[in-house]
């Protein structure tokens, strides 16, 4: 029983920070369709900018705040000044976001430096529930995670721009057809997109050791959620997918060693592919 | 710093590339009156010596200290004069930290750069990737970082006679500590590492000692490398009833793994026993993270020995006040220092002198408290220091609280064919 809870409560924790990390992508990915390799660099520069702000002496949420805004003007730049002209050639995308990815990893190096940095963790200790010890500021990120999600949902089916939006990726030429402003529309999403991983990066910095490479961590865990999740399928698509690829480690574990459960998540990830190749959430 | 580094080295060697063009268009003027030997003779031509470091990659934080003790080594034998009259110039070659690059950076500077020998490579992985190498091109090897000893099997990257190990292992690094750590927190032990061979034989070899002393194991876990998250080890560890965490994980996993085991609460219930977090990684840890655990090595910034202070003097000087030093770049000084005693010794540069010469040298002037080469196996005897992370630490200078030390401790002999 005590087994159960604190892996109930473990493999939450594990889905719902790794739905935060993966977010940015599901929805550059999944909504503009931009094979987005670059996602690794907003999450390592939003994790910078959190640390140097909080360095510079900003509170931790202002400064959580800061670095989404700074990486989502990142990502508009780039989208304004590249990505804009080839949206309709994906593969191209990937090896531009790609290039990106290495600039700005050699940018941070070059601005930062390569020493670990650490952002001290604003919500120090844990809550005792008996046999299980959850880590406030875990289970914080945890919720934050469930509201940003939440808040998306609500943005995606009860607002005018959801519909827009949901427009958009059913079918581009009819919604342009009908007056929508696709290249804003695009231009806007990627710029959320961006800013969804700015924001994730600041807030798992406290989690991980901030350096150049902390993005690369959850670059390919971040692209197996959102492909396994199915593409396009922004919230439950990002939840089932963070549990299959995360939460589900978890339980591996009990039975067997950590390099065996790895392994083990990303073979099943491969065969859930074969045979679900749109995702788990998109029975085609 | 790395592209500075790079960017003179680059100078100098197409500078010299030139020299030799100029030198060469001469000889051939000259050659009617002087034989071609006489050109060897030239004193101020310099002793090349190739560097392999990490600096790019996953490991960049360790190569700044790996490279910059080389370097200030090579300052100071420069200053003296040189060696034989030649002074030592610098050959770096980035290792990316991969296995792969090491081999042709190893190449490269041997093949290309005709370096007289080599210093450096990072981790075991890349010292095995240069092992081959140096065994075929016939050159030394003098490798620095604290490592998992020589076992027959993983030759030429060890046992390698052309290979120099000038940091410790673990009957150096940990078994000298075990008995303490034992007593006084009690006999179970719960092993993380990263997954490769380091942690894994430093293990093995720890469980001899284990044995003997009446320890147990109660949990082994190795995590494959960039493992954001340790909900599972966690648990694992919490249910495990172990005294202390023997931890091996490396590079920004161990950050990571550190910061969610101290935001899980577990720090007050476990004692904390690192073999790889210095200098350079505390620092990244900060005070809340890393206080109260304990770590064991050969040096460390804050030791007391005399020849110390005046070391960290000057590598301040030269690097710069917030600059880190540790354990591999000390090793990186030492090496530096006691090959040039090891040439002036043999009179010359070859291979065969060099590795002649460098077994039994000893090094008074080291920065832990001397330090001595064995010939039979290439291991060097060093102190070993066990230190506590003080709580509420500022900097390097009142990050460590030094628990128990060694003078001159012999490893066991190295489990190859003896003597290389």
């Amino acid at each position: 029983m005590e087994t159960a809870v604190s892996v109930v409560v473990d493999a939450t924790l594990i889905t719902l920070i790794l739905a935060l990390a993966a977010f940015g992508l599901a929805i550059i990915y999944g909504l503009v369709g931009v094979i987005n390799m670059g996602h690794g660099a907003f999450l390592t520069l939003g994790a910078y900018l959190t640390w140097a702000a909080t360095t510079a002496g900003v509170p931790f949420v202002p400064a959580v705040l800061l670095a989404a805004l700074g990486v989502g003007l990142v990502g508009l730049a780039l989208e304004h000044l590249i990505i804009r002209h080839f949206y309709d050639r994906p593969f191209d995308t990937l090896l531009l976001t790609w290039a990106f990815f290495l600039v700005m990893t050699e940018i941070i190096k070059i601005v930062f430096g390569t020493d670990f940095r650490n952002v001290a963790s604003p919500l120090a200790g844990a809550i005792d529930l008996g046999t299980v010890k959850i880590p406030i500021y875990r289970a914080t990120i945890a919720l934050v995670s469930l509201a940003l999600i939440g808040g998306t949902a609500f943005v995606f089916y009860r607002t005018t721009l959801g519909i827009k939006i949901r427009a958009l990726i059913q079918n581009r030429e009819v919604a342009s057809l009908l007056g929508l402003d696709i290249a804003l529309m695009y231009k806007l999403v990627f710029g959320v997109g961006a800013c969804a991983a700015g924001l994730a990066g600041g807030l798992i910095s406290p989690m991980l050791s901030v350096d150049p490479y902390i993005g690369n961590v959850f670059l390919v865990r971040s692209f197996f959620v959102v492909i396994v999740g199915g593409v396009g399928q922004l919230l439950g698509g990002t939840l089932i997918g963070s549990f299959f690829i995360g939460g589900s480690e978890t339980l591996f574990a009990l039975f067997s060693k950590q390099v065996f459960a790895q392994t083990v998540v990303f073979l099943l990830a491969i065969i859930v592919l074969r045979f679900r190749p749109a995702g788990l959430l998109r029975a085609r | 710093m790395s592209s500075g580094t790079k960017k003179r080295t680059t100078v100098v060697s197409r500078r010299s590339a030139l020299k030799g063009m100029a030198a060469g268009t001469g000889v051939v003027a000259a050659s009617m009156a002087a034989p071609a030997f006489i050109r060897h003779l030239n004193a101020a031509e310099p002793i090349r010596v190739g560097i392999i470091s990490p600096l790019t990659g996953a490991w960049t934080v360790y190569g700044k200290a790996h490279i910059a003790g080389f370097e200030l080594a090579v300052d100071e034998i420069n200053a003296a004069g040189g060696v034989l009259g030649r002074n030592i110039e610098l050959v770096v070659g980035d290792s990316k930290t991969e296995p792969r690059i090491v081999v042709e950076q190893a190449n490269r500077l041997i093949r290309q750069e005709r370096v007289d020998f080599l210093a450096g490579t990072f981790s075991s992985a890349e010292r095995n990737a240069a092992g081959p190498v140096v065994k075929a091109a016939n050159k030394v090897l003098l490798y620095p970082t604290f490592y998992e000893g020589q076992e027959k099997e993983y030759y030429p990257g060890v046992c390698n006679k052309n290979i120099f190990m000038f940091g410790p292992e673990p009957t150096q690094q940990v078994w000298p500590h075990m008995e303490y750590m034992l007593n006084k927190f009690g006999k179970k032990l719960f092993m993380i590492g990263s997954d490769y061979a380091w942690p894994r034989v430093t293990n093995l070899v720890t469980k001899r000692k284990l044995d003997e002393l009446g320890g147990q194991v109660v949990g082994e876990v190795y995590i494959p490398f960039g493992t954001p998250q340790y909900e599972s080890v966690l648990r694992d560890i919490r249910g495990s009833g172990a005294n202390i965490i023997f931890h091996s994980l490396t590079g920004s996993d161990t950050v990571n793994f550190r910061q969610q085991f101290a935001a899980a609460g577990m720090k007050d219930d476990f004692t904390f026993w690192t073999v790889d977090d210095e200098e350079v990684v505390t620092t990244g840890l900060g005070p809340d993270v890393s206080s109260g655990g304990y770590v064991s090595f050969d040096y460390f910034m804050s030791i007391k020995h005399p020849n110390n202070g005046p070391f960290l003097e000057r590598f301040k000087k030269k690097f710069g006040q917030d600059a880190l030093m540790n354990t591999v770049g000390v090793a990186m000084y030492n090496a530096a220092h006691m090959a040039a005693k090891a040439i002036e010794k043999a009179g010359e540069v070859s291979t065969d002198s060099l590795r002649d010469a460098l077994g039994e040298i000893t090094f008074d002037g080291a920065p832990q408290g001397p330090v001595q080469m064995r010939s039979r196996d290439h291991q060097i005897v060093v102190p070993s220091y066990l230190m506590k992370v003080r709580e509420n630490w500022t900097s390097v200078n009142d990050m460590f609280e030094e628990v128990q030390s060694f003078e001159a401790v012999e490893p066991l002999d190295a489990r190859c064919d003896l003597p290389l």
